[in-house]
């Protein structure tokens, strides 16, 4: 299993995870289980907010969308919620394909997602 | 070699790659075909949506198909033209039913996690086919101009 800190980076931002992955792409089991098992470790904290931001991502397939989803799914069990950020073009378009626009709020730029939570706006 | 070779229409080789079940051997088999497409001159769109198309056929393949058995392989062709890519993929697996696999865009799909990689496919490529019992797929992507 690939070390986590290699593929993903949390800050607390007052009281918001923000998670920047750091890979371009993710592809093996490995790497897409380590960034899952991450988000879902978040997830087990109830109410938590998290901001996944997809910063320098230029690739990913359907098992990431499908771990997103879990995730998502096991936050709002608890009561909390995942944005989104920093999404590619292309890969924008697979979330519009898909309709999971419609299952996270997604925001041009990390700061404004970060915001979003904390109630107020980010100019 | 595909199990069922696609017919020869003319349109010149296939190139064929035997794939041993193992989700490393994607990454360098897909890097062959975008060179080549690079090479062709489609464009960033067009690649990305190949090569997504590819690694979900791919990883369909090994995972679902030949279910990460060792002792099974996935085979792959292609053909490239400054037309269209053509590539084929099968496993060694039981096969599976297209049509029933569940439509993830439906509201009470959408936080189920499944049913994306063959939709994502559809959409990609201007055509997708299987084959053999969902054993095999053939996809087509038309180069833009």
């Amino acid at each position: 299993m690939p070390d986590a800190d290699n593929l993903v980076r949390i800050e607390d931002r007052q009281g918001v995870k923000l998670v920047r992955l750091r890979a371009s792409a993710l592809l093996t089991e490995e790497e897409v289980e380590t960034v899952g098992e991450a988000l879902l470790g978040l997830a087990e904290v109830p109410g938590q907010r998290i901001v996944l931001s997809f910063l320098g991502v230029t690739h990913i397939t359907s098992v990431v969308l499908n771990r997103l989803v879990l995730a998502q799914r096991r936050l709002e069990e608890s009561g909390g919620e995942m944005r989104l950020a920093d999404i590619d073009p292309h890969v924008y378009e697979m979330f519009t394909i898909t309709r999971l626009d419609r299952r996270f709020r997604i925001f041009e730029r990390e700061d404004e997602a970060v915001a979003s939570f904390l109630g107020r706006a980010e100019g | 070699m595909p199990r069922q070779p696609p017919l020869s229409d003319g349109a010149g080789p296939w190139t064929e790659r035997v794939l041993p079940t193992a989700l490393e051997h994607i990454r360098p088999a897909e890097r062959d075909v975008l060179e080549r497409l690079g090479e062709l001159g489609y464009s960033d769109d067009d690649r990305f949506g190949v090569r997504l198309a590819l690694e979900e056929a791919l990883v369909n393949a090994m995972k679902h198909g030949n279910k990460m058995d060792l002792s099974k392989h996935v085979h792959m062709a292609y053909r490239l033209s400054a037309e269209r890519a053509e590539i084929h993929v099968a496993d060694e697996g039981e096969g599976f039913d297209p049509g029933q696999v569940p439509d993830p865009t439906c509201d009470e799909n959408l936080a189920k996690p499944c049913g994306r990689g063959v939709m994502l496919m559809r959409c990609y490529m201007d055509e997708v086919t299987y084959r053999d019992k969902g054993r095999e797929v053939h996809m087509v992507k038309y180069r833009r101009p």
